[in-house]
């Protein structure tokens, strides 16, 4: 049974259709997956299908160790967003609920290479010299 | 695998608004009535990304009060059938640009270009063209200046403003003769005029007149002028045998001489007929690719909802197979 609705399909379509450059979707998950392992991969089967400048590439966090460590992907289920690099967008969990906002919003800026960013703020971002881990934790509400 | 527990929010995400200039759409469908509502459908079902600019939804249906050959209804109201084209059409959250007028269709480079009469420029790589006819104006002093003052093209939409007044009605065919019977409903008193020997109307619908015994049929007489300033208030009919002119007192005045098509913007741009129809093969492809028509604005015969509705439909087909072949989506 699909999880996007016609109405939640038209929406991201929408907000999907200033695209104009590839997006890799890199998705861990496991040989015998959890719940959330198969939501996550279920729903961005769906979103993939969508556009056709998305590509999903499903991995095994344990048979692509290799490729989870490039990524830094020590949990699962996780979701890589590539464009013409990494920008180091990770999703852990199921992107469901509002984040679901936020996971469309990040592939249509990866796939515009566009961070939808003031240049004032771009401009103070640009003054970072040395590495920063930002790290936002949320829990359904 | 169902999962009970999964829920999203999509508040964040962007609604269907209007069409965005900025961005090149697989598919543009130009027009609102039933070819371009049909493609709309079937594009939207392809997944395609397009958008719809047109000047309003129904089309010709609006004319009309009654329709008795659209399959599966042996009678439907005119305007309930327009209504439920147009939400099933907005079911899918298409971007519409609604109420305007196009200027202009141009391709450079293989994308095609709409500009709006508002100055606006939309982009696509296909383009469905599918604007329909509009009625043939007399052309003759007074037409311009009345219509909307006792001047009229919809006898649907006008003749009750008419009841128990003098009308006249230009034509010979049988949207003329349909004229009449709507007017006789609302007991106005009518003289049918007709520009050529012989009237072309099917002989059941002229018998149909004929009985109600209260029409005046002035055959062989051309209208020349219309007559009033805030409101019509006549006609001068020429006799074209005699060349004798007359003048008939009339409190309104409706023209149903037929139909022209709305292929202005493409003129210069693809293939039309003698009668200015868009050329199509059975693909409804025109002369020029990935630019196709449908409906009563291409050289497709018989004018009908249900014809236009499959013609709709096979351009958004055929536009789809386009863009595949072709690699573009």
């Amino acid at each position: 049974m699909a999880l996007l609705k016609d109405k939640d399909k038209t929406k991201v379509t929408n907000t999907l259709k200033g695209i104009t450059k590839p997006v890799t979707i890199v998705m861990f998950t496991q040989e015998i997956e959890c719940q959330h392992c198969e939501m996550t991969r279920t729903l961005l089967e769906e979103v993939s299908n969508l556009s056709d400048r998305i590509t999903l590439e499903v991995h095994d966090f344990v048979a692509d160790k290799e490729l989870a460590k490039k990524y830094g992907v020590d949990k699962i289920p996780a979701t890589v967003l590539i464009g013409e690099k990494d920008y180091g967008i990770r999703f852990f969990g199921v992107p469901a609920g509002y984040e679901f906002n936020v996971l469309v919003q990040d592939i249509r800026d990866v796939g515009k290479r566009d961070p939808n960013l003031s240049d004032k703020v771009l401009t103070e971002l640009a003054k970072i010299d040395q590495p920063v881990h930002l790290q936002t934790i949320i829990s359904p509400t | 695998m169902d999962f009970p527990t999964f829920s999203i929010d999509t508040s964040l995400l962007e609604e269907a608004t209007e069409p965005d200039p900025e961005f090149t759409y697989d598919l543009l469908i130009v027009g609102g009535g039933p070819a371009a509502m049909s493609a709309a459908v079937y594009a939207a079902r392809k997944m395609l990304r397009c958008a719809m600019v047109t000047r309003d939804f129904g089309g010709q249906i609006r004319e009309t009060s009654e329709v008795e050959n659209w399959l599966g209804f042996q009678n439907i109201n005119a305007k309930d059938l327009a209504d439920s084209f147009e939400e099933h059409v907005k079911s899918f959250d298409i971007p519409i640009k609604l109420g305007t007028a196009i200027t202009a269709i141009t391709k450079q480079g293989g994308i095609f270009t709409v500009t709006t009469d508002d100055g606006t420029s939309y982009h696509s790589q296909t383009l469905i063209l599918s604007t329909g006819k509009h009625h043939r104006p007399l052309n003759v002093p007074g037409e311009k200046e009345l219509v909307g003052k006792g001047l009229a093209y919809c006898a649907t939409c006008d003749a009750p403003f008419f009841k128990k007044k003098k009308v006249v009605v230009a034509g010979g065919g049988n949207s003329a003769f349909t004229t009449v019977l709507d007017l006789l409903k609302v007991e106005a008193s009518v003289t049918l005029i007709n520009a050529i020997k012989g009237w072309q109307a099917d002989t059941s619908l002229q018998e149909r007149v004929k009985q109600k015994g209260a029409v005046t049929l002035l055959d062989n007489h051309e209208i020349i002028r219309v007559e009033g300033s805030d409101q019509v208030t006549g006609v001068v009919v020429k006799n074209r045998d005699s060349h004798k002119e007359d003048k008939l007192q009339a409190d309104g005045i409706f023209i149903e001489i037929g139909l022209l098509p709305n292929s202005d913007p493409v003129k210069d741009l693809v293939e039309l007929n003698e009668h200015g129809e868009v050329v199509v093969d059975c693909l409804s492809q025109t002369s020029v690719e990935g630019l196709y028509g449908a409906g009563d604005v291409t050289t497709v015969p018989h004018k009908q909802i249900v014809i236009a509705a499959g013609e709709g439909a096979k351009a958004a087909l055929s536009a789809y197979d386009y863009l595949m072949r072709k690699s573009l989506i």
